[in-house]
């Protein structure tokens, strides 16, 4: 019987088999994320958050095979804003029906009800509302841990996240307390009533998630390729007409082929022109890109470059 | 580069990700050089340029706007930046010295340091109290160092400035036993052998991306012996693996390896990669085992090779890095590797003025950016593996058991 050591060793012996290419910046940050979702299945009540956008499915992807063969022992959970684009609700479904994990919907409108959240108009976006949802539901099924696909590359105040983002008891962050956060040691200890954000996508780019999208073959709603959309333009940018966001009385709409880069809340995700039909052209258009994903398709980022932080100082993930 | 052609390196090349930290004296250029990189190396979104002052580069890497209104960084900042072959990332650590556990928490996830030195400031060749203690940091935690020396425009890129500097880091580098630093003359502001070539006639040397390219990422640690911490138990229908990243080493079915503390010896049946049978897994691996016979391991244990040692007691480096001082006698959360047991620090044996790196011996206490060496005793066996540089098994936390915060970072470097 032979001896685990050194690779030397195991190369020289005779069932030696030839060397393995080196890992490239692909496989670094999937081990990484792999390792990141592992430490997250040791608390007691994790749920992985999931939109059915492209970063909640790369999540997914890499929790299915984190745990593999056994199933991931998350819930999905989803903060609806009631504004989302249809395909991608389908999607989740879809998604959740084949994974066989639970999935938990909360809705915005629901808390509207209630009162816990006010907005301004029926059509004004819900981006920062989801913060008070996301906390409700945290706290209804008292989740200690909630994984999301968040990347420190989208802006600023991510820059600064940890991997390990504790939340105090009332849901929020706060910055100058982070916990200093070394190797990969992660601390998960937890005080009454509060709970823990992880991002295992912390240290991947827009291009690595598409690069891993192309890689490992993952499907996405349609709306992320190449398609025929109603659009007119404001600012600059593309917006999608549709029965919550329709045309003002004096723009004139299009038919554009066009993709979005991200799928939010529908009053404020934009579509970008584009004839990508997968994820490799996808991938080589966001290579060659001028804008960044969020200044290109989300206007509530766009109002204020302080309006993450604040979110986040409250809540938002 | 056509788009085309861009595109198909990217996802065809090894690619190699390079993370690496930033570290400098308040004032010395490192936000106007992280600017820099970002902007040369395209890494520059229009929206992000357009809310730049005229090239007000240091704006870039401005967080929270605490720091805005106090104009200093406190926390560290990630920066992501590609060039086709490689991509980065940039661990922004503060200068301000008041924030040095951060620079501690970048240099844990870095795999080298960037030191930024304002050359102006260095009179007579002493570098600035700050300036030692961020290479006296990055020396403790095993990265190997490159020094940007900055502002060479405003000395007229006076080659004899340039190697003062160099004797005084070459001087500081050979009292903290750093190999190999790298200087180079750059101007952040300008933009001169940071990413392009410039500034000085006499510089044949490699511009500051060059030199970063150089280290390829992440170290190789498959040479050493196998340490593969348990982080999940996973169920294969009646078979059970045991799931965790592999710190170092190699491991193949066929191998003999020792499980847990009580280092029962087991062979390896199968070695899973996402669910599926393995040749092999190598070190930065996160995979999945199966024993030929099921051990009694849980989360926390270590598989290893046959000849792993286990202590109840090391002598370590300790960066303490909370606002509430250490407690004499007090019982802290000790993690290595996937294992929490409850660690007891017995003696302090010095504490390293990282300024002129003397030894201030038996404190009282240790408080916030104090660096000491200590013995330190665990209620339950740990491995005896040594430091060394990117972590792994030499490398260790305390957890404060009442306030929840990490309170100390440390690096064994002798097993009792």
């Amino acid at each position: 019987m032979r001896l685990a050591y050194k690779l030397d060793d195991a190369m020289s012996s005779a069932e030696g088999a030839a060397p393995r290419p080196a890992p490239t910046r692909l496989d670094r940050l999937e081990s990484e994320a792999v390792y990141i979702l592992r430490e997250a299945a040791a608390f007691v009540r994790p749920a992985l958050l999931f939109s059915g956008g492209k970063d909640s499915a790369v999540l997914l992807h890499l929790a299915l095979k984190a745990f593999a063969p056994q199933k991931p022992g998350f819930k999905l959970l989803h903060i609806d804003t009631g504004h989302n684009f249809p395909e991608v609700i389908a999607y989740r479904d879809q998604r959740a029906r084949q994974t066989g994990l639970d999935l938990i919907v909360r809705e915005v409108e629901e808390s509207i009800r209630r009162g816990s959240v006010r907005v301004e108009s029926e059509t004004a976006s819900r981006n920062a509302a989801q913060a008070v949802t996301l906390v409700e539901a945290q706290q209804e099924f008292e989740f200690d841990a909630l994984i999301g696909g968040a990347r420190r590359d989208e802006e600023k105040a991510r820059a600064k996240e940890r991997v390990f983002s504790h939340r105090d008891a009332f849901g929020a962050w706060r910055p100058r307390a982070q916990r200093p956060e070394l190797w990969s040691l992660f601390n998960r200890r937890l005080g009454a009533g509060e709970h823990m954000r992880v991002f295992p996508l912390s240290n991947w780019t827009e291009a690595d998630v598409w690069a891993y999208i192309a890689r490992e073959r993952i499907e996405l709603p349609r709306l992320y390729y190449a398609h025929e959309r109603a659009v007119v333009r404001r600012a600059g940018l593309l917006f999608p007409v549709t029965a919550l966001t329709p045309a003002g009385e004096n723009e004139t709409i299009e038919s554009l082929t066009v993709r979005f880069r991200t799928v939010g809340d529908i009053t404020c995700t934009c579509p970008v022109e584009s004839t990508a039909e997968g994820a490799e052209e996808v991938l080589r258009e966001t290579l060659t890109a001028s804008v960044s994903e969020r200044g290109a398709t989300r206007i509530d980022d766009r109002a204020n470059a302080a309006a993450m932080e604040r979110r986040k100082l409250e809540g938002y993930f | 580069m056509d788009a085309a052609g861009l595109s198909s390196a990217v996802i065809a090349a090894p690619g190699a990700q390079i993370r690496f930290m930033t570290a400098g004296s308040v004032d010395d250029g490192k936000s106007t050089l992280i600017g820099r990189l970002l902007l040369d190396s395209g890494a520059l979104m229009r929206d992000q340029v357009d809310t730049l002052g005229a090239e007000d580069l240091a704006n870039l890497t401005d967080g929270l706007e605490a720091e805005r209104a106090q104009g200093i960084t406190i926390d560290v900042a990630y920066r992501y930046f590609a060039t086709p072959q490689t991509s980065f990332v940039i661990a922004d650590a503060p200068g301000h010295e008041q924030y040095t556990r951060n620079m501690v928490t970048a240099a844990s996830n870095s795999d080298l340091a960037v030191l930024v030195i304002d050359a102006t400031r260095v009179v007579d060749g002493v570098l600035r109290p700050q300036t030692r203690r961020h290479a006296t940091i990055a020396a403790l935690m095993g990265l190997d160092l490159i020094v940007a020396v900055n502002k060479m425009d405003a000395l007229g890129w006076s080659q004899e400035r340039f190697e003062d500097v160099r004797a005084a880091v070459d001087d500081l580098a050979g009292g903290l036993g750093l190999r190999n630093v790298r200087c180079i003359p750059i101007s952040a502001q300008r933009g001169d052998n940071v990413v392009r070539r410039g500034g000085a006639d006499w510089w044949a040397g490699p511009t500051l991306i060059e030199l970063i390219k150089r280290s390829h990422g992440a170290r190789d640690f498959s040479n050493d012996r196998l340490r593969m911490p348990i982080q999940t138990l996973l169920r294969d229908g009646a078979k059970r693996l045991y799931a965790g990243r592999m710190e170092s080493g190699v491991v193949r079915p066929g191998d003999t390896v020792a499980v847990g503390a009580a280092k029962t010896l087991a062979a390896v049946a199968r070695v899973c990669v996402a669910g599926r049978p393995a040749p092999m897994g190598v070190a930065g691996d996160s995979i999945a085992i199966e024993l030929t016979e099921e051990r009694d391991a849980a989360r926390g244990d270590v598989i290893a090779d046959v000849g792993v040692r286990y202590v109840r007691s090391v002598t370590a480096d300790l960066c303490w890095l909370d606002e509430d001082a250490w407690v004499k006698g007090r019982r802290y959360q000790f993690r290595q590797g996937a294992l929490e047991t409850q660690a007891l620090i017995e003696d302090v044996h010095f504490v390293r003025d990282v300024a002129d790196l003397s030894e201030r011996p038996a404190p009282a206490s240790l408080r916030l950016n104090d660096i000491a060496s200590v013995r330190i005793s665990t209620r339950d066996p740990i491995l005896a593996d040594l430091y060394r540089g990117g972590g792994g098994p030499g490398a260790f936390v305390l957890f404060d058991p009442q306030t929840n915060q990490t309170c100390a970072a440390g690096m064994i470097r002798e097993a009792l």
